[in-house]
């Protein structure tokens, strides 16, 4: 009878647990329209809207930390969030430290943004100042190509570099394409996007420790079934106006 | 948020532009910047009280302790003053962390654990650590307070010296014990000839927490960035250009402004110290 | 060598970078020795607006943060891009943190040292300065040859302390201004080697034996130019650059 009890009282705490799973996401708060703080202070943007729905499909508690791009990683890895969400593309260098999920936006070619006024030959990019955030997919693409002939500027963080462009001190600046649309659409005529667009990374995931097999499956298992009910598009539609080609999950 | 509360009258007096802007200057966002202006309040407070205390240990240590001892004061002192403020606080809290994950790995951690997590950090789950954002506020504080600790000791090593050998003679002729001599009369004469090189040691500290923002402490100089970062999306919130010089030229304000109170309180300081000390004029302001 | 391998490639590494904070140091240095003479005599003039002017300059620089005046000094230069350096032709030269970095510093600088010579002016003998008039020199050879020896010899030991300040502070400049290329700082680089490793000791630690080495050979240095200046007092008053000094 005793044991019984316990046996009920272990699962009961057990589920109890379960439930109540408290969850951290970091998140960077500063790449519009992925992730921003709006006039209110609250996070928002298309990262956290998944993010809010996987917790609610895996019944997670999750709470949004904010953190600098450029110490995302290690405070995942020393424990400070339990994932990021953060426009993060899986690349096989990241893959060395961290897992991911499956990806959450479908592949998003990396393009060339400027001022509407400029000219520029993008099949002989030469002599021009590029610029792009620090530790990004982009950053190591030009780096790795365009480093000889053009001057690369990293910078910390993405309002800087449009800063920068719309001031006139670089010429273009290399982001992801999804962003570009929004950017260009935002800028009322002032910038434009007519460079190639340049496949880079195996897509956005969430980013996690690699000993947490549990929790990726949790948010696999979530982000499939938005994928299947349309929610995604729907997030995908709502958060990027310009992004063509979709639905692009449910079949 | 705050306009919400005005009644419609003093609105249509004001007119809509300068409506819109206290709005604007009063939205969660500035809110949560006026806010963080406690951290870095705090920040300051505790980092000159650990200084405080460390540069106190350390002088008394260099000058009258055993051999060893002094060795680890004066290296402490000479390091520290020989590396930017800036590596010390990235590097400390990262470091303190990671000390105290490998003490806890050594209690905690089996080999079955260990050998899940080869190569990487922590050495096993169960040795991870994560500090809340207090936490790392007062580890941020400490990393203050270790660096201006040496210079603070600098000062009162200074101040020891220039205390009048007399006063000291006269104390042990009186029969104190060397303890006695130090805590009640050396240390307590010391102040009005520390107290100087103290207020600069203060202000130094009060610019230094503008760094902060380095240690992903949302402060008030992170506020100010996002705050005057130019915004394209309308789902972000206003969208502006570049507003970031405005929101600088606050902050350099703000850090002015508790410079220029810093200094009164100091005057106030100095002259209640000096009371009754037979000093000569110059040189002591 | 196998433990000491990533130490020795770390130091490696950092060498090119170190050239560039010491660049940044050696470039502010001449800026504000020379301004800072104008702002020390202007603080001690009796004419009431340089006077309210060199105060107020040296006010604000010393009294706010080097790292937020990077940050308002690069937004405030590129908000005149357009209207301004462009038209001028100037943009590639006036926006380069090589120029900036020194430029910001140099500001910076100039106050701290005006207040430290400032300091020293106060105390030049006036007996000197009325037997120099006296004589009949003009103001000009007043200041040089009674003034200046007398300042340069009493600020010394603190302008030694101001230039190692300097020098680190000299570790903000690329926390705050985009980098170009690959001209990375000390601190950029040791934070772009500890993304990929997450080594926090080697890394950081070098960067902060190459601070407190080169700070070392400044404090040297300058303790070498105290020497000579004194070299005709009577009592050899050195700055006691010795083991005893550094290590207590």
């Amino acid at each position: 009878m005793n044991k019984l009890v316990l046996v009920a009282a272990a699962f009961a705490a057990l589920t109890f647990g379960a439930q109540a799973a408290a969850v951290k996401i970091g998140t960077e708060g500063a790449y519009p329209p992925y992730n921003f703080v709006d006039d209110n202070g609250k996070v928002g943007g298309y990262d956290i809207e998944v993010g809010n729905e996987i917790c609610k499909r895996a019944q997670l508690e999750c709470t949004w930390v904010v953190n600098e791009w450029d110490t995302i990683i290690p405070n995942l890895l020393a424990g400070n969030y339990d994932g990021i969400m953060a426009d993060m593309s899986i690349t096989d260098e990241r893959k060395q430290t961290i897992n991911f999920t499956d990806p959450y936006f479908p592949p998003d070619p990396s393009t060339y943004v400027s001022l509407a006024t400029k000219k520029v030959d993008y099949t002989a990019l030469k002599g021009l100042k590029i610029g792009a955030q620090t530790a990004t997919i982009q950053s190591s693409y030009l780096a790795a190509n365009l480093k000889a002939d053009n001057t690369i500027l990293t910078y910390d963080t993405q309002d800087q570099e449009l800063a920068d462009l719309n001031a006139g001190n670089i010429d273009l600046v290399f982001l992801d394409g999804s962003v570009v649309n929004e950017v260009v659409s935002g800028s009322s005529g002032k910038l434009k996007a007519d460079g190639p667009g340049i496949l880079i990374g195996d897509g956005v995931g969430v980013g996690m420790r690699k000993g947490d097999t549990d929790l990726t499956a949790k948010f696999n298992a979530a982000l499939a079934s938005m994928k299947a009910d349309g929610t995604l598009d729907a997030l995908i539609a709502k958060d990027f106006p310009d992004e063509k080609g979709g639905p692009f999950y449910k079949k | 948020m705050l306009v919400d509360w005005l009644p419609q009258g003093l609105k249509d007096a004001l007119g809509p532009d300068i409506v819109f802007w206290l709005g604007y200057f009063t939205n969660g966002k500035h809110l949560g910047w006026y806010a963080s202006v406690q951290y870095t309040l705090e920040a300051m407070v505790l980092g000159a009280a650990v200084a405080l205390v460390l540069g106190l240990v350390a002088a008394a240590i260099r000058n009258s302790g055993p051999l060893p001892l002094r060795w680890l004061a004066a290296g402490y002192i000479n390091v520290v003053r020989g590396v930017p403020d800036v590596l010390f606080f990235l590097f400390f809290p990262i470091a303190f962390e990671q000390g105290l994950e490998w003490i806890l790995s050594t209690q905690v951690c089996t080999p079955a654990t260990l050998a899940l997590n080869t190569g990487q950090w922590p050495p096993c789950d169960a040795a991870n650590i994560s500090f809340t954002k207090d936490q790392y506020l007062i580890l941020a504080g400490v990393s203050l307070g270790i660096v201006y600790g040496a210079f603070v000791a600098n000062v009162i090593a200074g101040a020891l010296r220039a205390v009048p050998a007399g006063q000291l003679e006269a104390a042990r002729a009186y029969g104190m014990s060397r303890m006695q001599v130090l805590v009640r009369i050396h240390i307590r004469q010391m102040w009005v000839y520390a107290l100087p090189g103290l207020s600069n040691v203060w202000m130094s500290i009060i610019k230094a927490t503008s760094l902060l923002s380095l240690l992903q402490i949302m402060d008030f100089v992170t506020w100010a960035q996002r705050l005057g970062a130019s915004n394209f999306s309308k789902a972000a919130g206003l969208v502006h250009d570049d507003w970031r010089w405005r929101y600088y030229l606050v902050l350099l304000i703000f850090y002015i402004v508790v410079t220029y109170i810093s200094e009164k309180v100091f005057n106030v300081l100095g002259a209640r110290v000096k009371r009754g000390m037979a000093l000569a004029e110059q040189n002591l302001t | 060598m196998n433990p000491l391998a990533p130490l020795f490639h770390d130091i490696e590494v950092m060498a090119w970078p170190a050239v560039i904070n010491v660049y940044f140091a050696a470039a502010a240095i001449p800026i504000g020795f020379v301004f800072a003479i104008a702002f020390a005599l202007g603080k001690n003039s009796s004419n009431l607006l340089i006077n309210r002017l060199s105060r107020g300059y040296i006010y604000f620089f010393r009294g706010s943060p080097f790292f937020i005046q990077l940050f308002a000094f690069y937004s405030l230069v590129l908000a005149f891009n357009i209207s301004t350096w462009k038209p001028l032709g100037l943009d590639w030269f006036v926006l380069h943190p090589l120029f900036l970095g020194p430029a910001i510093l140099g500001l910076n600088t100039t106050a701290y040292t005006a207040e430290i010579f400032y300091g020293a002016l106060l105390t030049v003998p006036k007996g000197e300065i009325e037997a120099a008039r006296a004589y009949g020199m003009t103001r000009r050879q007043r200041f040089w040859s009674v003034t200046w020896p007398h300042l340069i010899r009493l600020a010394w030991p603190a302008y030694t302390n101001e230039v190692v300040f300097l020098f680190q502070a000299t570790a903000l400049v690329y926390f705050t201004l985009p980098v170009v290329g690959d001209q990375r700082d000390l601190m950029n680089t040791a934070e772009v080697l500890f993304q990929k490793d997450y080594n926090v000791f080697l890394h950081f630690g070098v960067a902060a034996l190459y601070f407190l080495v080169i700070s070392l050979a400044i404090f040297y240095l300058f303790s070498l130019i105290y020497k000579r200046l004194m070299r005709h007092m009577p009592q050899a008053a050195t700055m006691k650059f010795n083991l005893r000094r550094v290590f207590g």
